[in-house]
C-alpha cells in the first residue's frame, strides 16, 4: 500500500459550480421571475446574525458541494435525524432560504416559479423553487445542535439564546422555499477580501501551482497570536513521507459574536504571519469562506471538513473546543467526532469511515502554551511543567490589547498587531459591536455590475 | 476556589507601584515580556463580577477576564491606593461599580486606539 496521500476527490464526486459569468446568459435567466430582495437575518434586538446571501454564495461556487441549493423539507428531516443528504452525503446544517408570511403573500410564489434575488439593489442570483413549506423555527434551533438528552455523547447543556448559532435558527423567518440557486451576475470581492478569495476550484488549481500535493488546514475566526503561528508550524509536521507541502489558512467571514476581532484584522492578521517570515508565503496561503458561524463545534467542524475537502486539502487541524462557544459541548466534542463518532448523530464510526463520508484527514491537537521551564513555546502534550506553563487565552490577550498594551513578540508578532490596530483605527474599536456588523451588513463582502432585466 | 484577576503592568503603572513594596510582588510572564500583578479574587467577589458585568467570564486558567477597560483601570488604581493585593482591593473597586458602569457603556462603542505607526 502506497504511503502518498493524494489530494482528496471533493465531497459528493464533484465540484457544484452555478455561477453564470456571461451577464447576457444571467439577464435571459432572470427576465419574468419574481423580484426580491435579499435581507439580513435580525436578531430580537435587531442586530444581524446571517445573511443568506453567504449560504448563496458558498453553494454556487462550490464550498458545500454537493449542495445545490434550499433544501426540501425531507432533506433538513434527514439532516437533523441522521446528519446525511437525500443522496446520503453526510452534511452537518440544514441550509434554507426563508421569507417572512408578508413576503410570501407579496410574492405569491408556488412551487416551479423562479425567484430573482436581489442584493444591494441589484441583481444576484436566481431560486427555482421546487417546495415552499414552513418550519417551526425554536424547534429547527434546538433539533440542529442536539440536546443533552438526545445527545448526551456530547451535548452538555441545552441551547438557548446565548449561542450564537441557536439564535441564527430561531430568527429564521417561516416560510421555506426550496431549489437551487444560480448566481447570474458574478459578484466582485471587495478590498481586502478580494486577495483571499480561492473558491474550490481556484484553490485546487493554486495547490497545483504551487506544487502542494498534501495540504493541512488551519480553521480561523481569530487575529493569530503566536500559539496559532506553533500550532500550525507543527501541525504541518504531519503529511505522508514529508511534512505536508501547503498550509492553508481558511477565514470564516461573516456575521461575528461582540468581541471577535473584524473580518479584516483576521485575514490581514494572518496574512502577515507570512509577511513577516514566520512562515513561508510559499508554504502558507491565506483564503476565506463566506459563513455566518454557527458555533455548532463538532457540527461545524463537519462542514469545515467538506468545505476544506473540496478545496483539496488532504490534513485538517482540530484543537479543544474547535469553533464552539460557551460550554454546550464537551471541550473535544469534534476530536470525538472525527476520533471514533457520535451516534446519536448518526455517526457510529468516525466521519472518514462511515458510508458517503468524508476523506479529508483530521489532525487532532492539543494546545500551545509558553512554558518558562522549557523556554519556549511547548506543546502540551511534551511539556509536563503544568504549574509553570503561561496559556495563550484569547480573553487574556484580547484584555492586553484593548488596554493598549502592545504585546511581547512571543504574544503577538508586531507585524500581527499593527494589523490589528490598523483596523482598530478605521473602525474606531478593536472588537466587533452591533455597529460594526449592522455597517458591515450594508457594505458585505462584495460589489455587483449593474445588470438592467 | 478563589479566582485570579490578571493586573498587566506597562512602565508607567510600574513607576506608580515605587516604594510600595509590591514590586516582589509582580509576576514576569512569558519568559520575562510581561509583568503582572496575580490578584486572587474570591468566590464570592467572582460570583459579584459576573453578575454585575454581563460580558465577564472565567477562563480555562481560572482567570476572571473580559471585563470593561474601566473595571481593570480602577482594580489596578485600588491596588495603588490601598498598597496590597489582599481582599480589600475588590471592595474598593465594589465601592466604585457605578463610576465603573459609566465609563464602560461609553467604552462599548469607542475605544482609543494606540497611537503607534501602522
Amino acid at each position: 500500500m502506497s504511503i502518498r496521500i493524494e489530494r482528496p476527490e471533493p465531497h459528493g464526486g464533484r465540484l457544484i459550480d452555478r455561477v453564470v459569468t456571461d451577464p447576457a446568459a444571467g439577464k435571459k435567466l432572470a427576465k419574468g421571475a419574481a423580484v426580491f430582495d435579499i435581507k439580513p437575518t435580525l436578531d430580537e434586538n435587531g442586530v444581524p446574525v446571517r445573511n443568506v446571501y453567504r449560504e448563496i454564495m458558498s453553494t454556487c461556487y462550490g464550498f458545500f458541494s454537493p449542495v445545490e441549493g434550499s433544501m426540501k423539507q425531507a432533506e433538513v428531516e434527514r439532516i437533523l435525524k441522521e446528519r446525511r443528504l437525500l443522496n446520503d452525503w453526510v452534511f452537518p446544517y440544514p441550509l434554507v432560504f426563508d421569507v417572512s408570511e408578508e413576503d410570501h403573500k407579496k410574492l405569491g410564489v408556488t412551487p416551479g416559479d423562479r425567484v430573482l434575488l436581489r442584493l444591494k439593489g441589484k441583481p444576484f442570483a436566481i431560486l427555482d423553487v421546487e417546495e415552499v413549506y414552513r418550519i417551526d423555527q425554536e424547534e429547527l434551533a434546538h433539533k440542529t445542535f442536539g440536546t443533552p438528552e438526545n445527545n448526551p455523547e456530547v451535548v452538555k447543556e441545552a441551547f438557548n439564546k446565548k449561542h450564537p448559532g441557536w439564535v441564527i435558527y430561531k430568527s429564521l423567518n417561516p416560510v421555506i422555499y426550496a431549489g437551487k440557486y444560480k448566481i447570474i451576475n458574478e459578484p466582485k470581492l471587495r478590498p481586502p477580501f478580494d486577495r483571499f478569495w480561492f473558491p474550490p476550484k481556484k484553490s485546487r488549481e493554486e495547490f497545483d501551482k504551487r506544487g502542494w500535493r498534501t495540504v493541512i488546514v488551519h480553521q480561523t475566526r481569530n487575529v493569530p497570536h503566536v500559539g496559532h503561528e506553533f500550532l500550525m508550524k507543527n501541525a504541518a509536521y504531519t503529511g505522508d513521507l514529508e511534512p505536508c507541502h501547503g498550509i492553508l489558512v481558511n477565514a470564516v467571514i461573516g456575521v461575528k459574536r461582540k468581541g471577535d476581532y473584524p473580518d479584516e484584522a483576521i485575514v490581514e492578521g494572518h496574512e502577515a504571519v507570512n509577511l513577516g517570515g514566520y512562515i513561508k508565503p510559499e508554504r502558507h496561503l491565506v483564503t476565506i469562506l463566506l459563513w455566518d458561524m454557527r458555533y455548532g463545534n463538532p457540527l461545524e467542524s463537519m462542514l469545515h471538513g467538506i468545505v476544506r475537502q473540496n478545496m483539496g486539502c488532504t490534513h485538517h487541524m482540530f484543537g479543544r473546543d474547535h469553533a464552539a462557544v460557551g460550554e454546550y459541548y464537551d471541550m473535544f466534542a469534534t476530536q470525538i467526532l472525527w476520533g471514533k463518532g457520535i451516534p446519536s448523530f448518526g455517526f457510529p464510526a468516525p466521519l472518514t469511515d462511515v458510508p458517503y463520508g468524508l476523506k479529508i484527514r483530521p489532525q487532532n491537537m492539543l494546545e500551545f502554551w509558553y512554558c518558562p521551564k522549557c523556554g519556549e513555546i511547548a506543546y502540551s502534550g511534551n511539556c509536563n511543567h503544568s504549574k509553570e506553563k503561561q496559556k495563550f487565552s484569547g480573553s487574556f490577550i484580547r484584555g492586553m490589547v484593548s488596554e493598549g498594551v502592545f504585546p511581547p513578540p512571543v504574544i503577538f508578532r508586531p507585524e500581527v498587531y499593527k494589523v490589528a490596530v490598523k483596523w482598530w483605527k478605521h473602525y474606531n474599536y478593536p472588537f466587533v459591536t452591533p455597529k460594526y456588523l449592522i455597517e458591515r451588513e450594508k457594505e458585505l463582502e462584495i460589489d455587483l455590475a449593474d445588470m438592467d432585466i | 476556589m478563589a479566582k485570579l484577576f490578571v493586573v498587566l503592568l506597562d512602565d508607567n503603572r510600574l513607576k506608580k507601584l515605587e516604594g510600595s513594596g509590591l514590586e516582589k510582588q509582580v509576576s514576569k510572564l512569558f519568559g520575562g515580556a510581561l509583568n503582572a500583578f496575580n490578584l486572587e479574587v474570591s468566590d464570592e467577589h467572582a460570583q459579584k463580577i459576573l453578575e454585575e458585568f454581563s460580558t465577564a467570564r472565567i477562563d480555562s486558567r481560572g482567570a476572571i477576564t473580559d471585563v470593561p477597560i474601566a473595571f481593570n483601570r480602577v482594580v489596578f488604581d485600588e491596588i495603588a491606593k490601598k498598597k496590597s493585593l489582599g481582599p480589600e482591593v475588590m471592595e474598593g473597586v465594589f465601592a466604585r461599580l457605578d463610576e465603573i458602569k459609566e465609563a464602560a457603556a461609553k467604552e462599548s462603542e469607542y475605544l482609543p486606539a494606540p497611537d503607534i505607526e501602522v
